[in-house]
């Protein structure tokens, strides 16, 4: 009886205890989310309820989008973001698979440069990238944020790419040379579709700092044609910092396609980080 | 003394559907009990409720006389090894077998003595210092057991210790399980699905199937007098030959079937219990079906495949009749693929299972080999 | 004869290589040659030895912000490490109990705010803890704390404090989700085994789970780690450059970018800058090197 009563005692505690973060965790995006479709009044009178029939308004949208190209913003942050994405899993397993396959002379060391970048964050040499930049007369251009985005997201790519490659039996590998097939083919058509687990946790690892980042898109990329929705929003809310209702609006704005993103894609990305997180 | 009990032991997860249902079972002191089955069949399930790692659903189980069913597992006075061996990847040899021994405020000289001891019965001494990964898979097997003994329980409970073992270290750790035996007068439960492990350590194996115990008894009983269809084809290697038939003629003293063909097999077992008419199964083991006549029951067969043990042979054979049957031959004996053999069994060597799969008494179970040499000799 | 030059391990390679060498390595060394430079009004630059490192460590002109911000970011990473990580522990550690009922939502909702940018974050908490809003004082009301509120990112006393919690909040997830990943690979049998030998939860975890996870508690120190000494974007949405008030919450990020691109009145410096990087690469060098020499080569990972 008495293991029984104790073990009650523990689970309501878990609960009390996660449950209560979790509502600190949704709290704040929650609050800022409901009062994004309220007018002035309904913010400060009554912030932390739902919106009624009375306090519903959507001017706040309706002044970011009117003040802002918001819907610009958002289709360069994607284009950024997925582009380098893409390149990256590419890229990366491209290389992976050299680095992991074929013994050369400097293999070694050539694994070892290229995982340098996981630990030395990109951004200190940002006063010669964007010399670099300057210099290649890529200021103000996306491609400058995705060339940035592929080379600091290559390094950790190589690596969790190469651990699941350095899996993949080497009979398949064997029978198919036997075979006569070529090493590109073998790459593409055995390699490739056998990681492609390692390659969801991969993207998920890149996805969201590229997406997130203020830092590059700041420095390389400030112009209006240029922004991304974190510096957009960043630039936004300076500009109109006591406008609540588009300040608001413009919160609501960044977040919701995330939130979106994460309904649909939630499962996968947790399994992909408690998979890639046991490596 | 019966040592432990269990007393109409049932497990259900959903309060609906029982995994295990009325298992009884007793256990005496120094017995070596074997639950072996088929994979899912419940057993280590069971294993795990006398551990108090699983809950019990239903019944009592009883060690020594008191009822244990809701003591957590270390108040229940038994050590368990487990499959994987489970011991503690951080801490040396020495720490895995003290970690129990300190939690129950044991003296440090006291734990230090039992360490010592044990592992000079495991002959582990110079392992004492090593860390689980430097270990081979057979020392690792020993500090397991180690693990156990330390902790002098009044139950041991193996759950397929072997089975992460190599072939040749299997026979000779199962050698060495069944030494430990004797030496500790230990009370041990050892779950396996393997019948020749059964076979050679238990003093009493226990059959489960489908979440029931089909049969408990000493080996020899089980190979003898196989309660039912299932225990009669899983313990024994190869299976026991089965064929189906008609009673024509039963009475306490014999059955006759009549099988494909239209031959009449004479059996000797009660046939106290079953009508003319009855469908039945005769079953014979490969090893009582002897090349020659020797035997009362004849039969002739064709092989199709051999399989050379070098000791013996085991015949594939497609009886006249059309039935399929695997005979134990004499390995020295040149038999090739087409070749047909005349084959005999005594009476006394079959076995006859009624309609359910229940097996009839068998009058004369014993001896067999004996009965050879007396009617060849 | 000798083999045809594998071509095909070129082209694998290539690309990845290039990019690499020319967006990333090249930069962060001719950063490390930049601070060995001097930028002259009329643009070209002569080399200079350790002076800017010397004007950096010495000259009350820069010692004093560089100072003040190491610090800072000294703070920030502390207390970052001590409620951050044991947070994550807590929950991890509840999460990975047997037969927890919505464990999968509990970690997908928690986890939710680490995908969010920074700066929206930072934002967000900037509204909420705004006594403009009053949302702050109004929950601490019900629980009668209202008195007790404060404008804690206005005040130089409690900005760093209470944006080092912001980060923490946004963060703690990731830490959770590595830790929760390491105690769930931890095999049943072991635990059981403890059971067996009568080691109660609090006891199986203290002696056999926390040793078992301490390489990934090592992982995750350094990843902290990097992390907060490259942070920026949380001070520079909410504090904006000049990380006010008065400098309290001016990390290296914000220094470097300062002292880069320049503010107010001061002329940014390219060198200078690429000194502040270069002494922030260091910094962090030191604490990826410390990990992989000391903490790394003494924590056996276990296989099980």
């Amino acid at each position: 009886m008495k293991h029984k009563v104790t073990r009650a005692a523990g689970t309501g505690f878990t609960h009390l205890v996660l449950g209560g973060y979790t509502l600190l965790a949704l709290f704040p995006i929650l609050l800022v989310i409901i009062n994004s479709v309220k007018s002035k009044d309904g913010i400060f009178d009554s912030p932390l309820s739902l919106p009624t029939a009375e306090t519903w308004s959507l001017v706040g949208f309706e002044k970011v989008l009117a003040k802002s190209p918001f819907i610009h913003f958002f289709g360069n942050s994607l284009t950024v973001t997925l582009v380098s994405l893409v390149l990256i899993l590419v890229l990366g397993a491209m290389a992976a698979w050299a680095l992991s396959e074929y013994k050369f002379r400097g293999s070694k060391l050539l694994a070892i440069y290229m995982a340098f970048g996981i630990m030395v964050p990109i951004r200190l040499g940002t006063v010669s990238i964007l010399e670099l930049v300057v210099k290649l007369e890529l200021t103000n251009t996306l491609t400058a944020l995705i060339l940035v985005y592929v080379a600091q997201g290559l390094p950790l790519a190589i690596m969790i790419l190469g651990e699941f490659i350095q899996q993949v039996p080497k009979e398949l590998k064997e029978a198919a040379r036997c075979d006569g097939v070529g090493e590109f083919k073998i790459f593409f058509q055995i390699i490739l579709p056998l990681i492609r687990p390692a390659v969801a946790t991969v993207a998920v690892f890149t996805m969201v700092p590229i997406w997130n980042d203020l830092w590059f898109p700041l420095i390389l990329a400030p112009g209006e044609e240029t922004q991304t929705v974190t510096l957009g929003v960043q630039q936004f809310i300076g500009q109109y910092v006591t406008d609540w209702n588009a300040v608001l609006a413009s919160l609501s704005l960044a977040v919701l396609p995330v939130l979106v993103m994460y309904v649909f894609a939630s499962r996968q990305l947790i399994r992909g980080i408690t998979a890639g997180a046991v490596k | 003394m019966s040592q432990v009990a269990l007393k109409n032991l049932t497990k259900s997860y959903d309060g609906k559907n029982n995994v295990l249902s009325g298992i009884n079972l007793d256990i005496q002191d120094g017995e070596f009990v074997v639950l072996v089955g088929p994979s899912g069949c419940g057993k280590s399930t069971l294993l795990r409720m006398l551990s108090g790692l699983e809950s019990i659903s239903g019944g009592d189980l009883e060690i020594d006389h008191a009822r244990v069913n809701e003591l957590p597992p270390a108040e229940r006075g038994i050590a368990m090894v487990f499959q994987s061996y489970a011991l503690y990847p951080h801490m040396n040899v020495y720490k895995n077998m003290a970690f129990g021994l300190k939690i129950a405020g044991a003296k440090k000289d006291e734990i230090d003595r039992r360490i010592r001891h044990a592992a000079g019965i495991l002959k582990i001494d110079h392992l004492l210092e090593r860390l689980p990964r430097e270990l081979s898979g057979g020392q690792r097997q020993r500090v397991a057991i180690g693990r156990a003994i330390v902790r002098e329980p009044k139950l041991f409970l193996f759950d397929e210790p072997l089975s992460n073992l190599d072939a040749a270290l299997r026979v000779q750790t199962r050698l060495e399980i069944a030494k430990l035996h004797k030496d500790l007068a230990a009370t041990i439960v050892y779950v396996t699905h393997d019948q020749v492990e059964a076979m050679t350590l238990g003093d009493k194996i226990v059959v489960m199937h489908d979440g029931h115990i089909q049969q408990a008894g000493s080996p020899l009983e089980l190979y003898q007098q196989p309660a039912n269809l299932f225990v009669a084809t899983f313990i024994g290697s190869p299976k026991m030959n089965l064929i189906d038939g008609i009673v024509t003629e039963a009475s306490a003293a014999g059955v006759s079937v009549k099988v494909a063909g239209d031959q009449i097999v004479r059996t000797e077992v009660d046939g106290s219990g079953i009508a003319i008419g009855d469908k039945v199964s005769v079953g014979i083991r490969s090893e009582h079906l002897w090349e020659g006549d020797a035997g009362s029951e004849r039969f002739h067969g064709t092989v199709n495949l051999v399989e050379h043990l070098g000791e013996a042979n085991y015949l594939y054979l497609t009886l006249e009749n059309g039935q399929d049957v695997v005979v134990r031959g004499d390995g020295e004996r040149a038999v090739h693929i087409g070749d047909t053999i005349a084959l005999s069994a005594p009476a006394a060597a079959f076995h006859v299972f009624n309609r359910d799969g229940l097996a009839l008494r068998r009058l004369k179970p014993g001896n067999m080999v004996a009965a050879r040499h007396r009617t060849t000799g | 004869m000798k083999r045809a030059f594998p071509w095909h391990i070129a082209v694998f390679l290539a690309p990845a290589f290039l990019i690499y060498t020319a967006f990333s390595a090249l930069p962060l060394l001719d950063t490390l040659r930049l601070g060995f430079f001097t930028t002259h009004d009329s643009g070209h630059q002569t080399f200079v030895g350790l002076a800017n490192y010397i004007k950096l460590l010495t000259d009350p002109d820069w010692s004093a912000g560089f100072w003040n911000a190491m610090n800072n970011n000294i703070k920030f990473f502390l207390i970052v490490m001590f409620v951050q990580n044991p947070i994550a522990l807590l929950l991890a550690a509840l999460l990975s109990m047997h037969g927890v009922r919505g464990a999968k939502g509990y970690q997908t909702l928690i986890f939710l705010p680490t995908l969010l940018s920074v700066v929206i974050i930072g934002f967000i908490w900037q509204l909420i803890l705004s006594p403009l809003w009053g949302v702050s004082e109004k929950l601490m009301g019900f629980v009668g704390l209202a008195d007790y509120f404060q404008p804690w990112l206005g005040d130089e006393s409690s900005a760093l404090i209470t944006l080092s919690l912001i980060s923490v909040w946004q963060f703690v997830g990731v830490p959770m989700m590595l830790i929760y990943a390491s105690l769930i690979a931890i095999p049943d049998e072991i635990i059981e085994a403890a059971r067996i030998e009568g080691a109660s939860s609090w006891h199986i975890f203290w002696t056999i789970r926390l040793p078992l996870i301490l390489p990934t508690l090592g992982l995750v120190t350094i990843l902290t780690f990097v992390g907060n000494f490259n942070a920026f974007d949380l001070i520079y949405a909410v504090k904006g450059a000049i990380a006010g008030p008065n400098y309290s919450t001016d990390l290296l990020g914000t220094f470097f970018y300062r002292t880069f691109f320049g503010y107010q009145s001061q002329i940014g410096s390219p060198t200078m800058g690429a000194a502040v990087a270069t002494t922030m690469f260091l910094i962090i060098l030191s604490g990826v090197g410390v990990y992989f020499y000391f903490i790394q080569r003494k924590l056996q990972r276990f296989a099980f």
